[in-house]
């Protein structure tokens, strides 16, 4: 896996045959790298115990094993399906969840919201990071509207997600803005609050940052001299965006894809404030399953479901790094 | 060079388009959040009126006097100092290494940090939550600490270690050749130049910590309320006006923090902070 092949190249610790001056004797060199070991262990100890283990554990619950650090949990569930040896597996949780109509509807709509949420995002930060990229440097009037649009991009970054869901709600009700204006011109407006077209909005709304942030900072890394050969080669703007611009940042075009459609596969506080009852997205699904309707089993059945659509994503994401790679010749 | 008609014809219509587009931007982002600040100031609302009917600061009394409301603000401060802290001392010393010494399965732990991204928030806590039972640190303050320190560990590596990685070696070996200590170099030369990567990633975490709150309802609720999970029942069962100045009360740090070091963040810190290397 590598970013930006000519970028990350230079920079890249250990990247330069080490110095036998420097590092001394081959004793100390295998100091150093026990010491480094060391010192970034705590991270990823943390990450193994608290992320990879409570997932394999629970898979294991989500299989029917409620022995060990399952019993707890095991004890106050309800509705659970059970095996009562290691090497046997049941599919019952499994199969509650996927009879539901309900799951499957939600399933469905969670895929569509993040697939559309994802895509709109990403094609508002390339109109914006594009924007950017070709605004001439004397241009006082562009400039400024250069200003103004990355400073708009990044203004949800600064508004905790829940008060953004709120702002969402109250702007899109049936007495919100959206409303109030339309009623003002003299005709009917629509009422979005609580339905999936104010999730999506809300889900737009608080992944553009990073995505404008990733994929402006990848275009304005392209160099002037391709954009200027293209563009003395008599290439219009589209034809130097689609030849030169993309091929260039696929990798943080990627970067923003994949962490916008897993944030979205997550999202909860967006879904439950914003949306409808039903259908609701699978992050609300899972939260009250487990504290609400005290059915954790099938609630992590949906979370192992969730990370399975996030698979898919990520391997789009490693698709992407390898083929930078090859195309840099590293691989 | 003179420029044919339908070329100017196109540039005007590219221009409208653009504003167009400015406008509709403008009224996504910033609408909704002027559209919820007018009503922490407002007496009441009939609809479809454009502003409040009358205009008022006594809502700001009333969630400053509710103890409930206070108690949640300084727990969440608590909170987020705390995270702040322990993600420091478990992370920044893993930065500098990631950044200046080779060892083996260097590549392997930095792209594995990014396992706490890689899994769909809601559905990481709900495996964690099971496994919290178990360990008795359901409804506790130091299980919502660790829900939120998963939440920095990525900010707090990655961002730090670019940051340091930046920082030329030549200068911290010209120092070292001076007679310079290690620790002295380490103080003197690369700290404060990898000072606003770190700062970024500290203000990142905090509001990270700050502002979390799926997994702190999950994990801490019925005990812990922060400021954001109590907006959770606020809307619901106060008059809305209190939940618009609740979520101006909670936005301040957010948007102080991240002034200081915006220049930083929209630099290409944060983006640099997350290619692979």
């Amino acid at each position: 896996m590598a970013a930006i092949a000519t970028r990350s190249e230079s920079k890249r610790p250990g990247s330069s045959p080490p110095d036998p001056g420097r590092f001394g004797t081959d004793r100390s060199e295998s100091r150093r790298r026990i010491g480094g070991l060391l010192m970034a262990s705590p991270p990823i100890i943390v990450v193994a115990v608290f992320v990879g283990f409570p997932i394999l554990v629970a898979m294991a619950y989500s299989f029917g094993h409620i022995g060990g650090l399952n019993r707890t949990i095991a004890t106050i569930a309800r509705g659970q399906h059970t095996v009562d040896s290691w090497h046997k597996l049941t599919l019952g949780a499994y199969l509650d969840v996927f009879n539901d109509e309900r799951f499957r509807h939600d399933l469905g709509v969670t895929v569509v919201v993040t697939l559309v949420s994802t895509l709109a995002v990403t094609v508002l930060a390339w109109v914006i990071a594009i924007y950017l990229r070709t605004t001439p440097e004397g241009a006082r009037f562009r400039s400024g509207v250069a200003k103004l649009l990355s400073g708009l991009a990044v203004v949800p970054m600064f508004i905790p997600v829940v008060i953004a869901s709120w702002a969402m709600l109250t702007f899109y009700a049936a007495d919100g803005f959206i409303r109030s204006i339309c009623a003002e011109l003299g005709f009917q407006g629509p009422t979005w609050g609580y339905t999936m077209a104010c999730v999506g909005i809300g889900l737009v709304w608080t992944h553009l940052p990073f995505a404008t942030l990733m994929i402006a900072s990848g275009v304005q890394s392209v160099p002037d001299s391709l954009i200027e050969a293209a563009r003395d080669s008599g290439a219009g703007l589209l034809t130097i965006v689609r030849t030169v611009i993309a091929p260039l940042t696929l990798v943080p075009t990627v970067i923003a894809l994949t962490f916008t459609a897993i944030g979205t596969l997550g999202a909860f506080t967006v879904p439950y404030f914003t949306g409808p009852n039903a259908p609701s997205m699978l992050g609300v699904d899972m939260v009250s399953y487990f504290r609400s309707f005290n059915r954790p089993q099938q609630s992590v059945v949906m979370a192992v479901v969730v990370f399975a659509v996030a698979a898919v994503f990520g391997a789009f994401y490693v698709w992407a790094n390898f083929r930078s790679a090859k195309d840099s010749g590293r691989v | 060079m003179r420029r044919s008609a339908s070329s100017v014809l196109v540039g005007v219509v590219r221009q409208v388009l653009m504003a167009i587009f400015i406008v509709a931007l403008l009224t996504f982002i910033v609408g909704p959040l002027l559209w919820l600040a007018i009503r922490a100031l407002a007496t009441s609302w009939t609809y479809p009126k454009l502003l409040p009917d009358g205009w008022t600061l006594q809502w700001f009394g009333k969630v400053l006097d509710d103890p409930q409301l206070f108690s949640s603000i300084r727990l969440s401060i608590a909170f987020a100092v705390t995270t702040l802290i322990v993600s420091s001392v478990i992370c920044l010393p893993a930065a500098y290494a990631f950044s200046r010494f080779e060892f083996p399965g260097r590549r392997v732990f930095l792209i594995g940090l990014f396992a706490t991204n890689a899994f769909p928030k809601t559905g990481l806590y709900v495996a964690l939550a099971a496994l919290f039972y178990a360990l008795n640190l359901m409804s506790t303050f130091g299980g919502v600490v660790l829900v939120h320190l998963l939440g920095t560990i990525v900010f707090m590596t990655w961002i730090p270690a670019a940051a340091f990685a930046s920082v030329p070696r030549s200068l911290e070996e010209a120092a070292r050749d001076a007679g310079a200590g290690r620790f002295r170099v380490f103080f003197s030369i690369t700290l404060p130049m990898a000072l606003p990567g770190i700062l970024v990633a500290l203000i990142m975490s905090f509001l990270a910590s700050f502002d979390e709150a799926q997994g702190t309802y999950l994990v801490g609720a019925p005990t812990f309320y922060t400021m954001p999970t109590e907006m959770y029942s606020l809307v619901l069962n106060y008059p809305r006006q209190v939940a618009a100045v609740f979520s101006i009360l909670l936005s301040v740090p957010s948007v102080v923090l991240l002034m200081l070091v915006r220049k930083h963040v929209m630099g290409g810190q944060l983006a640099e902070g997350f290619q692979i290397r």
